[in-house]
């Protein structure tokens, strides 16, 4: 990596900021892991290659709702980005199975809907 | 149709009914009949943001949200709003989250691992625009504007400890990034390293030219692996994008930066014991001044900030000090992030504005009590606050409000208690945790602290007098003017804010030797309410030191000689026949 000049840290911005497409974000930080994230990140991304799906598996940090952890925000084009929380391994395939390829949410795990009000 | 996808209806029963799955059905059933299930989809929800509003339906797009439904209103739901995009108006109900996420906007939303992720988010923007327009002046200028003070617990203004460094003149000077958190029930700092490290590496940047610092330390508790682990990826990325180290984004400015591990003493904290123990030495504090900020670390003058007071600077930066100081209250400005625990519905991490009031943050933020226990207090300040009670909760949150009550904001623990919190045991945690955690370099914490720990173990064993409160309130205030540290002239407040808002439950303790919220074992008595025992003998078989005898004809006894108070008959009585008070 080229060291990042005050020039090229813009282009360096715009260039971080194109990606694009579906994605599913889990949380692990200590109160996620602790709570089961390590595992639902396996098996999300396990089953996302098994299947070849076209989406992005990433890890973030704590969203606060320590509550409901393990938590697991999706995003599906065409769809309103979902947070769903208290997620175990069958969550996490009923996520797969029924949001990602059924693109139908979830019964009784949604603890955020993020609606883009712009 | 315009909207990208079908609609989406969410539904909750956020009162005590919870009637949920019963509404969706019924919402679901007149769907049907109006075949509309191929358009309309219809999902339960864990949690719609919203608590006591009675059934809260949320239709997407359009965001409408309604409150206090009942089935009367669901056909006129389907065929106004479903049908035809139009609200009904007397169920229209405005969200507004009385949450603010400044330090916390890109925590749970950047990948922590991934510098790409914060520079997409506007990172490192500040110290950019820093490096080619600000002199070290405007920095600290900014910072008074903003009116940021520290949020690791003192609540001392920001910008005048950067310019009391900044003044003095030296070969060296240091920033210290203190992430030695350690009050029960407080994580805030290891979720802003968790979560988002970046943002208070470019604070420690910005903090450095500021003062003129070319090195910077981050001092962790090794406890925190995860956060060390992703703070030593983030210096190596930053290094490796040239934001750390020589010549920083082709500037002339240069600064690097190093983690120190804390054997997780909670004196470390204390900033001139951290620079001890950063030197080498025993985490041994020593007396203010001169302070850090003219002769810390190694002697050269040293800035140390809290890891959310870092973290907030470069958003103060980037959107200005005059926009942070519109945020909150008149005394205090800004957000400040909170860990909500203990009996409260959704514990978790929050951030609000100043000047929020604890009821609107327990009920509105937090969603309530567990259980549906009444709410008795709410501890703020972990080992160095105090408890607030119930009629004080409408206080807005502010340093300078906090410390009246006899608490303080402290870094931001907030535990609520319910009323089968004992407040005679909850100052007893406390102080006992002082005392493990005194260094023992001066008599008033170390000899003290023990004192009235023996005070509150006789006050809850029934043994103690009257009398008693008095020497344990002159030990209080000796402690809290003489200890050399804040660590000793703050343990005593759980005692004396418990003692000022609950003397009458210290006095019960004594007088009649009762603990009403049941905490307090050794005033405790157990014996079997022989109207309700079915003589089962459950209590009998469990008992693990026999205590109990009889036989099903005769029925059963305790026999308080023998019983140990470990309530496992209590536990296992199916029929509440066991007696405890």
């Amino acid at each position: 990596m080229k060291k990042l000049t005050k020039e090229t840290l813009d282009a360096c911005r715009s260039e971080s900021q194109r990606k694009r497409g579906n994605w599913i974000k889990v949380g692990m930080s200590t109160c996620g892991i602790a709570a089961g994230a390590g595992d639902v990140f396996a098996i999300l991304q396990n089953e996302a290659q098994k299947r070849n799906l076209d989406i992005r598996i990433e890890k973030c940090g704590c969203a606060g709702m320590c509550y409901a952890e393990p938590l697991v925000e999706v995003y599906v084009e065409g769809m309103p980005q979902v947070v769903y929380g208290d997620v175990d391994k069958e969550t996490a395939l009923a996520i797969i199975d029924k949001h990602i390829s059924g693109k139908r949410l979830l019964n009784d795990h949604i603890y955020n809907v993020k609606v883009d009000r712009s | 149709m315009t909207m990208g996808y079908k609609k989406i209806v969410l539904l909750k029963d956020t009162g005590s009914t919870g009637r949920t799955k019963e509404f969706y059905n019924l919402f679901l059933e007149q769907c049907r009949l109006e075949n509309l299930q191929d358009d309309v989809q219809i999902v339960r929800v864990a949690d719609i943001g919203m608590y006591d509003k009675g059934i809260v339906v949320r239709i997407i797009p359009g965001d409408i949200t309604y409150a206090g439904v009942t089935e009367a209103h669901i056909q006129k739901i389907i065929q106004q709003t479903l049908k035809n995009n139009k609200p009904v108006k007397e169920l229209l109900f405005t969200r507004a989250s009385k949450q603010m996420r400044v330090v916390l906007k890109s925590c749970g939303e950047i990948d922590p691992e991934n510098i790409k992720d914060y520079i997409a988010c506007d990172g490192y923007q500040a110290l950019k625009t820093m490096l080619a327009k600000s002199s070290s002046e405007d920095v600290i200028n900014e910072l008074k504007t903003s009116g940021l003070r520290g949020r690791g617990g003192g609540g001392f203004p920001t910008w005048m400890k950067w310019k009391f460094a900044r003044q003095i003149e030296a070969d060296q000077k240091y920033i210290i990034c203190n992430a030695d958190e350690g009050d029960p029930g407080a994580y805030m700092d290891r979720s802003v390293l968790e979560g988002d490290p970046h943002s208070v590496v470019e604070g420690m940047i910005i903090a450095g030219y500021a003062v003129g610092a070319t090195k910077g330390f981050v001092y962790v508790r090794a406890e925190y692996e995860l956060a060390i682990e992703r703070v030593e990826k983030t210096i190596e990325q930053a290094r490796e994008y040239g934001l750390l180290g020589e010549h920083i984004l082709g500037s002339d400015f240069s600064f690097d930066l190093e983690i120190r591990l804390g054997a997780g003493a909670f004196v470390c904290g204390e900033e001139t014991a951290l620079i001890a123990s950063i030197e080498g030495k025993r985490g041994y504090p020593s007396p203010r001044p001169p302070y850090p900020s003219v002769k810390g670390l190694w002697g050269k003058p040293t800035v140390i900030n809290n890891v959310e007071t870092l973290a907030t600077v470069p958003v103060i930066l980037r959107k200005g000090g005059a926009w942070f100081a519109s945020i909150g209250s008149e005394n205090a400005k800004g957000t400040k992030v909170f860990a909500l625990t203990g009996k409260v519905k959704n514990s978790g991490l929050i951030e609000v504005p100043m000047g929020i009031t604890l009821r609107e943050i327990v009920f509105d933020i937090g969603g309530g009590m567990l259980n549906g226990k009444k709410i008795k207090a709410v501890q703020t300040g972990g080992p160095s606050g105090g408890v607030i009670p119930e009629h004080l909760l409408d206080t807005p949150v502010d340093y300078e409000n906090l410390q009246k009550l006899g608490s303080i904001m402290g870094s931001g623990g907030m535990i609520v208690m319910d009323e089968d919190d004992c407040m005679v045991d909850i100052a007893k945690f406390y102080l006992k945790f002082c005392v493990d955690e005194s260094c023992g370099k001066c008599a008033p914490c170390r000899i003290g602290g023990f004192q009235m720990l023996g005070y509150l173990n006789k006050i809850s064993e029934g043994k103690a007098g009257e009398d008693d409160i008095e020497l344990l309130e002159r030990i209080c205030n000796a402690s809290k003017k003489a200890s050399l540290c804040g660590l000793g002239q703050t343990s005593p407040n759980p005692v004396l804010s418990t003692l000022k808002y609950f003397r009458e439950e210290y006095l019960e303790h004594i007088r009649d030797r009762k603990c009403r919220a049941r905490k307090c074992v050794d005033l405790l008595t157990y014996h079997i309410g022989q109207e309700k025992c079915k003589r089962c003998s459950i209590c009998m078989r469990n008992c693990p030191v026999n205590a109990i005898s009889g036989d099903k004809q005769q029925g059963f006894l305790i026999d308080v000689n023998k019983c140990v108070k470990c309530g496992k008959c209590f536990d296992v009585c199916k029929f509440d026949a066991i007696i405890r008070e």
